[in-house]
């Protein structure tokens, strides 16, 4: 679903890079990790695979297309089979839960009837039926993210990038939100979570990719956060 | 995009911009409004032109006894030049329309009624008053021709084109034609240089939502569609905002004073253009203004809003 054929990715010519010769391949429907330190290039790899960001050499290969080679004006195409969660939720806070969720379809010119009936199906799948018009101001954090994996995913992508999605929530609610990615995990999607939640990698058990100052240093099946503990 | 959904994310871009749209709007219309007055202006030289040279005449003078050209040399214009002449007139046409003969005796009449009250009447005598072809064309540009068929003609004394006179005149028109058009090309640069403001402001304030619509892959021209029709709004307003000024001073200023005053069915000095001149050029401030605010907006978001 997602390879990386020794990808590398500089910024600038003077800095290290980002990424240097990383190789992976994610499977259709797997679970993944990737762990590393601020700036070990997780959010690098997230970027490549959107193509916000094109790699510097190497393949970067999604859903069956050669990122290098996709032309400017089929990225949309692309984006459509890939949902993205972040860190900071981003959420429209002008609008209620359930116009935040339908704002992604409506953005793809989707009929109204659709849209009525995708939304309250994905608001079930993140647990928020029953809250669709509460503005993001009168949720907690862990809500807020839901609605974000909600939009994330109401257009069925096969592919969900998480950036840090638990960086800004209590362990508890932290572990309430994998919860969630992991249900849609289930449904088929495949699902990449960037982070450095020592206790989420370790009680989930799942693939992990470690990053090291934009090395590949790790991949291991049902992984742990630190190598020491394997 | 539904266009109910686009409707509403236009309206809050104004809401939002409120300011801005306002000062764009008040923009294109001044521009607009003086690049129409440079459009008016132009036209009023046509009509003017046209109303004149409907008037004006080539003259062609024949020698008196007093006429000392080397083409006079024989004396005073015989009975035989001046059939000659006439029958010449009449081979040129159709550019000659019309040509009206005028005698001394006649010449010599109207001369003492233009000067009926200055003494020089009295010191001009009765022959010295060239006789003439007066000579109307179809196309008066085409003086030339008339002009170097009977310059120095035999029984010619001169060939004189009224429309020299009003050359000076239209001079003027045209140079008011030309700042008002140059007017309206700086505070084009303006009104683009205002849009360009405009969108990078809506830009930002509405990041949040364009970040989102790129990651769930709305194609580029959903993310700048309302931007652009945001701005044509702004700016078709501000046009006919400019197209009320422009009749508003068409219908009150010129018909309304300047016709009734300086011309008319009195036979005035001028012929001046009216509301339907304003109706001719409005499509083309809309056009402009609608061409104004594509491209400026496609190019401002194109450098400013990454998809």
């Amino acid at each position: 679903m997602i390879l990386f054929d020794n990808v590398t990715k500089k910024y600038s010519v003077k800095d290290a890079p980002a990424l240097d010769g990383v190789s992976v391949e994610i499977e259709r429907g797997e679970f993944v990790f990737v762990v590393g330190t601020s700036g070990s290039g997780k959010s690098t790899m997230m970027q490549l695979i959107i193509r916000e960001q094109l790699a510097t050499s190497g393949q970067v290969l999604v859903a069956g297309r050669e990122l290098s080679r996709l032309p400017t004006r089929k990225v949309p195409a692309l984006r459509r089979e890939i949902g993205t969660v972040f860190q900071d939720f981003r959420l429209l806070l002008g609008k209620n839960v359930y116009q935040n969720v339908a704002f992604a379809l409506q953005v793809l010119g989707k009929p109204r009837h659709a849209i009525k009936q995708l939304v309250p199906e994905t608001l079930e799948l993140v647990g928020l039926d029953g809250k669709e018009k509460r503005l993001p101001h009168e949720l907690s954090g862990g809500e807020q993210q839901r609605v974000a994996i909600a939009r994330a995913v109401v257009n069925k992508p096969s592919i969900l990038l998480a950036d840090e999605p638990t960086g800004n929530l209590d362990p508890e609610t932290s572990a309430d939100i994998v919860h969630v990615l992991e249900r849609i995990n289930r449904t088929g999607t495949t699902l990449v979570m960037a982070t450095h939640d020592t206790s989420i990698v370790d009680n989930f058990r799942r693939r992990v990719v470690e990053l090291h100052n934009g090395r590949l240093v790790r991949d291991q099946a049902r992984g742990v956060y630190a190598q020491a503990a394997d | 995009m539904r266009l109910q959904f686009m409707l509403s994310e236009i309206f809050g871009g104004v809401r939002r911009n409120k300011s801005m749209v306002i000062s764009v709007i008040l923009v294109s219309m001044v521009s607009l409004f003086f690049l129409g007055s440079g459009l008016l202006a132009q036209r009023q030289v046509d009509t003017a032109k046209g109303y004149w040279y409907d008037k004006i005449q080539v003259s062609i003078f024949l020698c008196t006894k007093q006429s000392d050209t080397p083409s006079c040399a024989t004396g005073a214009v015989t009975d035989g030049q001046r059939e000659q002449l006439r029958s010449e007139l009449t081979d040129l046409e159709p550019l000659v329309k019309k040509v009206y003969h005028e005698t001394s005796a006649q010449a010599y009449d109207r001369f003492k009624e233009q000067f009926r009250n200055s003494p020089i009447v009295d010191s001009v005598p009765k022959d010295s008053i060239n006789e003439s072809f007066r000579v109307q064309l179809s196309d008066p540009t085409k003086y030339d021709v008339v002009a170097s068929s009977f310059q120095g003609a035999p029984g010619v004394e001169s060939v004189e084109d009224q429309r020299g006179l009003l050359d000076k005149f239209f001079a003027f028109l045209n140079m008011l034609s030309l700042s008002a058009v140059a007017l309206a090309a700086v505070m084009v640069v303006c009104s683009i240089l205002l849009i360009v403001t405009t969108i990078r402001q809506t830009a930002f304030s509405r990041r949040r939502e364009t970040k989102i619509m790129r990651l769930v892959g709305a194609s580029a021209f959903v993310i700048h569609l309302p931007f652009i029709i945001e701005t044509m709004l702004a700016t078709v307003l501000g046009a006919a905002l400019s197209v009320g000024l422009l009749w508003t001073m068409v219908h009150y200023g010129i018909s309304g004073f300047l016709t009734d005053n300086l011309s008319g069915a009195s036979g005035g000095l001028l012929s001046f253009i009216g509301v339907a001149d304003v109706w001719a050029i409005a499509p083309w401030l809309f056009g402009g203004a609608v061409v104004l605010a594509a491209m400026t907006s496609w190019l401002t978001l194109r450098r400013y809003l990454r998809v």
